[in-house]
């Protein structure tokens, strides 16, 4: 899976347009970085990485790579 | 209480609420038929009954099409039924946007059909004493609403409407159908909701509506024994609050 189609989930997850994404946005900035998104993006990498992530390591992201970085 | 020679059946006996039902009830003398999926955490609830004449039956109830040999089988080596609590579940939280079918239908699976499969075979002809007591583990959630607990608060609120036709429709075998509708309690479920959820945002949550504090397994469990009891016998078809105050 290509960076591309990784934050494009994101985008959708987000509820964003496409392409309102990069690898350095920080994650803080956005209005749409929430603890409901946060739990989509547990959702996200269970369903489709097959991921555990905690809600202690979510708050570590600092920017979008931060999550690309999980993807695989 | 006394449930001395009642024979009751525990699904979710493994841990939690399930667990400390299943000690609670053994202390009055009931003989017990537990049920979980996990051998290692089952039998060392089995260690910790009082009494004798207790035994374990590893199923996932998801496998509902299992439910109605498993009953025969209890029946069939411990005698008819005096009670049933079921209290197996998952509180799986996700947002409304990534509650697909397939999430739907697995938290129903196990908090509610499940539930009903195990009344409609237990409630059978010679698979349960006069006089027993049915009862699911419910949850404020079936009556209160919160973000990311769409399928959760649904299959609580599913098990609350169910037993009320349960109640009616096995009235004349004598049979009582109730739930336990439990507050915010400390168990493993609830420590992987607060994992997930935030544990600053679910205390402010008990700090303000649950004003009684933070529940106990064993407040749910005496809860348990009172509606298995016949110091019940009146009390059907209703969802009994355990809750702190929270609906209140």
């Amino acid at each position: 899976m290509t960076n591309k189609e990784k934050i494009n989930m994101l985008e959708e997850i987000l509820e964003l347009d496409e392409g309102a994404l990069k690898e350095d946005t920080v994650l803080k900035d956005l209005e749409e970085w929430t603890s409901m998104a946060a739990l989509s993006l547990i959702v996200l990498m269970d369903e489709e990485f097959g991921k555990k992530l905690t809600g202690k390591q979510i708050k570590e992201f600092m920017t979008v790579a931060d999550i690309l970085e999980q993807m695989n | 209480m006394d449930l001395t020679g009642k024979h009751i059946l525990i699904t979710g006996a493994s841990s939690g609420i399930g667990k400390a039902t299943a000690i609670h009830i053994s202390k009055l003398g009931a003989k017990l038929s537990l049920i979980a999926r996990d051998e290692k955490r089952l039998k060392e609830t089995l260690t910790q009954l009082d009494g004798e004449g207790h035994l374990i039956y590893l199923i996932d109830l998801k496998e509902t099409h299992k439910v109605e040999k498993l009953i025969n089988d209890i029946v069939n080596i411990s005698g008819p039924l005096d009670g049933l609590v079921h209290c197996a579940g998952i509180a799986n939280v996700r947002p409304l946007s990534m509650t697909n079918t397939d999430f739907l239908h697995d938290m129903m699976l196990i908090n509610f059909y499940s539930f009903v499969e195990l009344v409609r075979c237990a409630s059978k002809k010679n698979r349960f004493n006069k006089g027993a007591s049915f009862i699911g583990m419910s949850s404020i959630a079936s009556k209160s609403g919160d973000k990311s607990k769409t399928a959760y608060c649904a299959t609580k609120a599913a098990m609350d409407s169910a037993v009320r036709c349960m109640a009616v429709e096995l009235a004349y075998k004598e049979i009582r159908v109730n739930t336990v509708i439990g507050g915010y309690i400390k168990t493993d479920m609830y420590k992987i909701y607060i994992e997930t959820a935030g544990e600053s945002a679910v205390n402010r949550k008990i700090s303000s509506n649950q004003y009684l504090g933070m529940g106990d397994t064993n407040d749910i469990a005496n809860a348990m024994a009172y509606l298995l009891s016949d110091a019940s016998k009146f009390i059907t078809g209703t969802g009994f609050i355990v809750d702190g105050g929270f609906l209140s």
